[in-house]
This record gives structure tokens, sequence and C-alpha cells, in this order.
């Protein structure tokens, strides 16, 4: 049985459709994603399966239960928000303990529970202070661990890391990975960074304009992207149309573009003549290759180069190992025709 | 600092804060001095504990005093628990909620004299209450409702004139409590009444705590409804003082006066520490 099953969820504000028949079943244990530009609907969609939206439409089940019409404070979910939410007046130990008081649980369940959770997130010393005295990250752990002492069936997460600094995120996403997979949770994580979504997931749920977009893993997203909002949303690929020039059942299809022939091993549908290939930034080989272009921008970024190349008005995007390469310069490159991707034209 | 330094600090100061203590220290000097002899309008000016012990000795004045406590508590605690759920409720903006808000703090700008009369048109023998009990049969005969000895008739204007004050710092206050917060506490399973006691009221305390002690000292010290619709049987300080002052006593007057001072200074320390003693972790 899937820990989470939404059937046929939608949900509109006057009007604006923030999400429309929204179905997905997230199974126990996983960590799912919801990734999508602001203004897609991941965060209603968290807000609706922690009970503080009721949908327009549709069912939510928890666990086999139908908790559709079910208030926040009788589910058994646990959100970490943004902004942490820390109670303000309270002790990390009194924020720690707040809901296990409001379930009732006794005082030796809440110290077990308490000193399991303070431990395993190294906020044993901190437990006295208040929330205005920790750090960034001190405060994220202990939101989790607010979350995490609840032993909730679902955890769901609201950007919890957009509030850190770049380390600390790093370090803070390791760690919810970690607690994620030692206590065995149900997770949804809400993220509008496709890094992040990439790291930690066992499957993302890509969503624009109220819709899923795709559902993958992240190496099947990444590689084998369905759309152009996807294989630009993630990782950000170059896109390019063209037509299809030829097509036998054994070899490479070939398809024609404004810059030239490309090669792709992936299918095309019958009857389609006009396509969208995609391919990503870091596939290309440079060095000799039928394709050339003039690097009209270069970014060093450290472990890589970004160059931006332009041919026949076309501008894509090469990234390379080769720091020596300035603007100006024609460069050859290569297509694997693996790489090439055959998309699915945007509804 | 040298002396140069201070100059201009001292003369950046003196509009405000100058101000202040001319005005209110030249006031409190006076009726300290006044209540121990000195500044006598009729007769020697000399120190003296006469009138302390004289007014002291009186019944009427600790009458007067536990009187004017009682108004002024009973007026902070009910204009604060009445408008604790107003400011909750028009905490998130909704159709109507600014004019509505406009509405309940209209009191504010009538003043409290006038407010007095209009009550008394409501409650006198001949006034409207009267008039519709008997209109849809429920007396058969006009009740006398005005200067009752609990003095309820005060306690309801008070609270008509300072409960809008109180909802002007307590919305302010919960406006500023964040939504997350909020939803935190209900998502770790804490109901309405939870959500008040251990998230709204701690951390609204200041305007709460702001309000009581406004309050209280205001009705502590009324005169205005008092002697409009108060009880006859009984006055207030602020009546007593007048009273004295009216018979040339201005000595038993400040004598008054400064008890009604020391009263609010300590009164509203205690109401403020109470109310902060009850609202971090006394409500359950």
């Amino acid at each position: 049985m899937a820990a989470i099953g939404i059937r046929g969820l939608s949900k509109s504000f006057d009007g604006f459709q923030a999400l429309s028949e929204f179905s997905l079943e997230v199974n126990q244990g996983e960590f799912l994603t919801l990734l999508g530009p602001s203004g897609c609907g991941k965060t209603t969609l968290l807000k609706i399966i922690s009970g503080f939206l009721e949908p327009s439409t549709g069912t939510i089940t928890i666990g086999g239960e139908d908790v559709t019409h079910v208030p926040p404070e009788r589910r058994d979910t646990a959100l970490c928000f943004q902004s942490y939410a820390l109670f303000p007046h309270l002790t990390v130990l009194q924020n720690l303990e707040f809901g296990l008081k409001q379930k009732r649980v006794s005082r030796d369940q809440r110290e077990v529970r308490i000193s399991e959770v303070a431990a395993k997130l190294e906020l044993e010393t901190q437990l006295e202070k208040l929330p205005n005295q920790l750090s960034g990250g001190q405060q994220q752990r202990v939101s989790l661990g607010r979350a995490l002492v609840m032993r909730p069936s679902v955890i769901l997460f609201d950007e919890p890391l957009s509030n850190l600094d770049a380390k600390l995120r790093d370090q803070v996403r390791v760690e919810i990975s970690r607690i994620q997979r030692d206590y065995s949770l149900t997770a949804i994580y809400v993220t509008h960074d496709q890094s992040e979504a990439l790291a930690m997931s066992d499957r993302i749920v890509v969503l624009n304009g109220g819709k899923i977009v795709q559902v993958d893993t992240p190496e099947d997203l990444y590689s084998k992207p369905r759309t152009p909002f996807v294989a630009d949303f993630i990782g950000g690929a170059n896109l390019i149309s063209g037509r299809v020039s030829s097509q036998t059942e054994k070899g490479p299809i070939i398809i024609e573009t404004s810059m030239g022939p490309i090669k792709t091993s992936h299918l095309v549908k019958d009857n389609v003549d006009n396509v969208e290939l995609s391919w990503r930034p870091e596939r290309a080989k440079i060095g000799e290759g039928p394709h050339c272009g003039t690097i009209v921008h270069r970014a060093f970024q450290g472990q890589f180069t970004d160059l931006i190349l332009e041919q026949n008005d076309i501008i894509f995007r090469i990234r390379t190992n080769n720091d020596k390469l300035r603007v100006g310069e024609v460069i050859n490159f290569s297509l694997s025709p693996d790489d090439v991707v055959v998309l699915e034209v945007d509804k | 600092m040298t002396l140069r330094d201070w100059v201009p600090i001292f003369a950046l100061l003196v509009p405000g804060l100058g101000l202040i203590l001319v005005l209110i220290g030249s006031v409190v000097y006076v009726a300290v001095a006044q209540s121990f002899g000195y500044y006598a309008l009729l007769g020697q000016s000399a120190f003296s504990l006469e009138f302390w012990s004289d007014v002291f000795d009186r019944k009427l004045f600790s009458r007067a005093v536990r009187y004017s406590i009682y108004v002024g508590f009973w007026s902070a605690v009910l204009s604060v628990a009445l408008a604790y759920p107003l400011a909750i409720w028009l905490r998130k903006p909704f159709p109507g909620s600014i004019g509505l808000g406009a509405l309940l703090k209209a009191p504010l700008l009538v003043h409290g004299l006038v407010a007095a009369f209009l009550y008394i048109n409501v409650i006198s023998y001949n006034g409207l209450l009267n008039q519709f009990m008997q209109g849809i049969g429920i007396w058969s005969e006009p009740r006398r409702l005005q200067n009752d000895p609990n003095a309820f008739g005060v306690l309801l204007l008070q609270v008509w004139k300072n409960m809008p004050f109180a909802l002007l710092l307590l919305t302010g206050a919960v406006q500023s409590i964040s939504d997350d917060i909020l939803d935190a506490s209900r998502d770790l399973g804490a109901g309405p009444w939870a959500r008040f006691c251990k998230i709204i009221a701690p951390l609204s305390i200041s305007g709460m705590q702001a309000a009581m002690v406004i309050i209280f000292i205001g009705a502590l010290a009324d005169f205005t409804f008092q002697t409009t619709v108060g009880p006859t049987n009984r006055q207030s300080m602020a009546q007593l003082m007048v009273s004295f002052k009216s018979r040339g006593d201005w000595h038993s007057a400040a004598v008054v006066g400064v008890s009604l001072m020391t009263i609010a200074l300590l009164g509203s320390a205690l109401l403020a520490f109470t109310s902060r003693v009850i609202m971090r972790g006394g409500l359950r």
C-alpha cells in the first residue's frame, strides 16, 4: 500500500487554477521531491497534504486512510517550514517537546524521544537556548528535530534549505538525507533548486502550471527528459528544433537542424517530421567533430568552464574542463547519438 | 567624555526630556510637597504628617481605594479579554475587515462624558432599555438601572471606551506573529485554545501588558464615568480628591493624589508582572 495516495486533486483560488487533476502515489520510505518554478503549485500541494488547505476536488489518503478533510492538528504528518517556524519564546527543549505534549505523550516517552533526536542532530548542548541564540543551521536542525520526535507517517519539507548559505546548505542536505534513511521516513520535499532535488530524491515530480510534467528518478530525469521544459529546467540543456532526415531500423536517426545534421539513437514517433532535440552542455566532446561554433562568452566556474557558443544565430552552451579556450575562438565538437534526446512537444 | 561633548547631547535632550521633567516633575513635586504641608494656600506652610494620618484614618479613603482598584482592575481585564478574540479575528484581512476594525475603534473618537450621557439615555428610568423591555413584555414596569451599587455601568462604559484602545495594541501584537508559527503549532497538534495559550498570548504579551497598564491607570483615576453613572454610595479616589479640594483642603487632596499615583505605579507593575507570569507559563 502506498504511504500517500493523491487522486484527481485540483485546487483553485479565485479563478486561478493552482493544481489540476493531480494524481500521485508515494511509496513507504520514499524520498519524493516536488520540483518546479515559483507558482507551479508545489507549496499548494504540500499545504493540501499537511491539511492547511482543502482541495477543490480529489482525495488524499495517508496509510490508506482518507484524510482529505482532516485538519492539520489531527493528521499524522509533520511539516518542516522554510522559515523554520520555531517558537521564539520557547527553548530548544520546549520546542522539541511542544508537539509531544499536545499529543499527551508520557513524560518518560518524551524524554526518550527527545534525547534520541537531540543526539542524532547534535543538539544536546543547545537544549536550554532560545532559537535566536542559534545559527541558521542549528535552527534548521531544531525544526527537523521537532518534526522527527513526533514520529510521523509522513514528513514534509517546504524549501527547508533556502535560507541557508551555500556551504551550510550542502551540510544540512546530507543530514536530512541521512536522517530520512535512518528513520525510513516517507518524505515529500518541495524545492525549486534542481541540484537539491537531484542530490536527495528517490523520485522527482516536476511540476509546471499546476500539472505533473514528469515523474522519474533523478538519473532518468536528467538523462531522459521528456519535454523541453524538463530538459531546460533540470540542468539547463541545449534545445534545438529539427526535421527528421532519415530514420532506419539500424543505425542512428539523422535530424536536420540549423546546426547541421545531428544524430540521435532515440526513436522518433512514426509520422512525426518536426522534432525538438535536447543535449547536455557537458556531453559535447571538444576537438574533432561535425559541429562548430564561435565562443561568445566564457565563464570559469572552478571545476569546469561554461562556454556560450554561436553558430548560424543559434546560441548554445558547452561545459568543458579546458580552461584555455577564449572568447572569439572557433571550436569543433561532436555529440554522441545516445546523448541527443528527442523530446515530446510541451502541451 | 569632556564637558564639550556633553553640552550638545544635553542640548538635544532638553526639548524632549526637559519638557517631560518640567511638566511631570513639577506637578508631582507640588503634590508630594503639599501632602506634607508645604505650599499651603491658606495658613502656614510647614512639614507635617498630619494630613497623611488624617486621610488614612478615614474609612471613606480606604473604601475609595478599594473601589478605584476594583474599577481599574476589572476595566483592564475585561477590555483586554474582549479585545483579544477580536484582534485574532481581525488578524488576517477579509472583505470588510478594515471597515469593521474602524467601527470597533469608533469609541476612541467619542468623549467619555458624551458616552456617559448616551449611556444614561439608554438605562435611565424612562430610557430606551426600559421602554424596550416593557415593549416586548419582559418587564411589567420600569426598573432602576442607573447608579447601580456594583458599578456595572461604570465598568460597561470603561470597557466600551477602552476596549478599542486594547484592540489597537493587541491587533498590532497579534499581527506580528507569523502565519508559519501558528501553522507550526497547529501541525504539531495544538487546537485553538492551546494555540492561544501557548503561542498567541506569550508572543503578544507586550501589547497586552501595555493595554492593561494604560487602561488600569486611566480607569483607576476615573472621575467622569463615576460622577455620571457610578454608584451614589461610594466615591472613587478622583472623586474624593475633588471633594477635598472643593472644601479648600488642598493638603488632603494632595494626599489622595499622591496615593493615586502610587497605586497606579504599583498596581500597573503588579498587573504587568502577573500577566507575564500567567501568560508565559501559567495558562494550561
